[in-house]
């Protein structure tokens, strides 16, 4: 009965204040929308770098054999059967919705000759087919064509490689590569067309070969290096790599990754991107807390004489305390709602399509083997969502309690001095 | 209603300040019966208000000892007092001191709500209180739409609404015309006899004090004089006092 008194007391005092209420309320939501539309666009900027990188890279989730992260060395390669055990496994997952492709690849690091030059590179044996429905490489086409279904021989190179090479188009260049049995061995293809990635380690130093030639080449019938596996989102790596790394019965053969694993150069700049709005949201945070606090504490500084008369009336210390506590709670309470709903509509509202930084850019960037988009979609996650509110929420709560503390320890008599 | 008396033993109040400490309260002794109709009258800064305030607990005596009833307020806790002060005492004030937030209505039944009386009796009561100190159709006004007077009705409703033995009234009529200072006074004194309700004024209003019928002079902190008449026990009649200058 009496939490119902004291909260109904909060509840008239900011609807007395409105003016006050509504300042301090709108200072909360305002941070609130901006902490939802900061933390959009940072998660929508990451899932970009992380899509375009997880999609030239080993996938959202990959599966290799050991060691193979660590040595990339042909050596430490999935086998036929552990292949098809991977695919099966796929295949099964309970949630393959989530899964929105695969695709098998043979890498090797090698050296690509012309009559011209010689130039070290990573080759990457690929299913053209599936290939194409997972990695950018082959939408970067500058000239020719990307491998197709049927090709053996013929490679899909970099601009820079080719320039570098002084290959065109039908011009033939020689791989050279350590085969599965040790041996150095040679493989002749024909340049099928180009790509610019506007990652130069890409555009310098990657060639496409048919999956089938790379096995027969290296002398590896059915084998990958790397399954990788693309997903809807990064959110749902976690889940799939252990459901996956279940179906596989924990396979000491089969390691099974997720992209922070296989790819931790990105998972660093992700990180580090991370720290820097970690950063950001605590100033934030500490502006909206001074911005409550000092609101809560002017509202309980203009109002001891209206404590004191609680107190003479029957009201304890503690009880005037969290009449004012409840105050903050409540504002905050509403604030952390109406500014999800502001954060999120005017998020989503006028930024649904991206929003281009594209003049901030002066050129192509890139890390981690992806180039930066310049136009950022923003990312909800529901858990931010309901971490930002809560966060609102709890730093108006702690705001609220020094002058809580205030009010409780008014002495009621010479509070009722106080010209209000 | 509970029978309460007031009784103070060498009560000081003494507040630390520089260059010197003001004794505002200096040894005052005395006994108020329960029932009676009390004013204490002195210039201001004669500690009038401070004992008042001492012996409603809402501040501490630095020396003494005060009790209320069997209640010895000097040894109670602040929440054992604010439980005291919910339960038996009743306070007006000179700057009625109603609650701006709430309206006339939630004022006056403010103290039955924290006792948790029903919201239907807590009604009830106050619309046959307010019916008799004429606050009639004023119920859903906020303090700031109604007069002086009506606002101190109102605080006197909420002082004596729920019934307490003791009422402690600081410069109640300080604020107040001449009308409106004797309508309340009516009011008071019938509480007073008609419930037994004791009210202990502060004051420096001759108009209350003709009307106490024991009046207490405070001059600097000590009692000058006491003179007091047969207070009045619920049902009997009171004729006016004479007044002790």
């Amino acid at each position: 009965m009496r939490a119902l008194v004291l909260l109904r007391l909060a509840a008239r005092s900011l609807g007395r204040n409105l003016r006050r209420s509504v300042l301090t309320a709108a200072a909360m939501v305002l941070g609130l929308a901006l902490l939802i539309f900061s933390r959009a666009l940072s998660d929508g900027g990451h899932e970009q770098w992380i899509e375009s990188a997880v999609r030239m890279g080993t996938g959202h989730v990959a599966v290799q054999a050991p060691l193979h992260l660590e040595t990339g060395r042909l050596e430490h390669r999935l086998d036929s059967s552990a292949v098809a055990r991977v695919v099966g496994a796929l295949d099964a997952l309970p949630n393959h919705d989530a899964v929105r492709t695969w695709t098998a690849r043979m890498s090797v690091d090698g050296l690509a000759s012309s009559a011209a030059s010689a130039v070290p590179v990573r080759i990457e044996g690929v299913d053209p087919l599936r290939e194409a429905s997972f990695s950018d490489v082959g939408s970067k086409l500058q000239e020719g064509r990307y491998l197709e279904s049927g090709d053996r021989l013929h490679a899909f190179v970099g601009v820079e490689l080719a320039r570098r090479l002084e290959l065109d188009v039908g011009n033939r260049f020689v791989l050279t590569a350590q085969s599965a049995a040790g041996d150095v061995e040679g493989q002749l293809v024909r340049v099928a067309g180009t790509f610019r990635t506007g990652v130069a380690e890409l555009d310098e130093g990657l060639v496409h070969v048919p999956i089938e030639t790379a096995r027969s080449w290296l002398g590896t019938p059915g084998a990958a290096t790397t399954v990788a596996v693309l997903l809807d989102t990064s959110l749902d790596t976690e889940r799939v790599e252990s459901q996956l790394a279940a179906a596989l019965d924990d396979d000491d053969g089969i390691r099974v990754m997720g992209w922070r694993e296989a790819a931790p150069d990105l998972d660093s700049a992700v990180r580090i991107d991370d720290y820097g709005d970690y950063i950001f949201h605590i100033v934030l945070f500490a502006i909206v807390a001074l911005a409550i606090l000092n609101s809560v504490l002017i509202s309980v500084l203009g109002r001891r004489r209206e404590f004191g008369i609680l107190q003479a009336m029957g009201l304890t210390g503690a009880q005037t305390g969290i009449v004012v506590f409840l105050e903050g709670l409540l504002l905050t309470a509403a604030s952390g709602v109406l500014g999800v709903v502001v954060g999120f509509l005017f998020t989503w509202g006028l930024f649904r399509d991206g929003l281009d930084f594209s003049a901030l850019m002066t050129s192509d960037m890139s890390f981690s083997g992806s180039v930066i988009d310049p136009v950022v979609v923003p990312f909800f996650q529901p858990r931010q969502l309901v971490v930002s509110a809560w966060s609102i929420v709890i730093i108006g709560t702690v705001a609220s309690l020094y002058p809580a503390l205030r009010a409780s320890r008014l002495d009621p008599a010479e509070a009722m001095k106080f010209e209000q | 209603m509970t029978d309460l008396s007031v009784r103070t033993e060498d009560v000081w109040k003494i507040y630390p300040q520089e260059p010197e400490p003001v004794e505002a309260v200096r040894g005052i002794t005395l006994e108020i019966e329960s029932g009676d109709f009390v004013a204490m009258a002195g210039p201001s800064g004669c500690g009038k208000t401070t004992l008042l305030n001492m012996i409603g607990g809402l501040t501490d005596a630095t020396r003494g000892r005060i009790w209320v009833g069997d209640h010895e307020m000097t040894r109670m806790s602040p929440k054992e007092r604010a439980r005291l002060r919910l339960d038996h005492i009743g306070f007006v004030f000179q700057a009625y001191n109603l609650l701006p937030v709430l309206s006339a209505l939630e004022n006056a039944e403010f103290t039955l709500l924290l006792r948790g009386v029903p919201a239907a009796e807590r009604r009830r009561r106050v619309h046959a209180l307010f019916d008799e100190i004429g606050l009639e159709g004023l119920a859903d006004r906020r303090p700031g739409r109604l007069s002086g007077g009506q606002q101190q009705r109102v605080a006197v409703a909420r002082a004596v609404v729920g019934e307490p033995a003791l009422v402690l009234a600081d410069e109640p009529t300080a604020n107040l015309d001449s009308a409106a200072s004797a309508s309340l006074l009516d009011t008071m004194e019938r509480l007073n006899r008609e419930h037994g309700t004791t009210f202990v004024f502060a004051t420096h209003d001759p108009r209350v004090m003709d009307r106490a019928r024991r009046l207490i002079r405070l001059v600097d902190g000590r009692i000058e004089s006491d003179e007091r008449d047969a207070p009045v026990r619920p049902g009997e009649t009171h004729a006016p006092a004479t007044s002790t200058g």
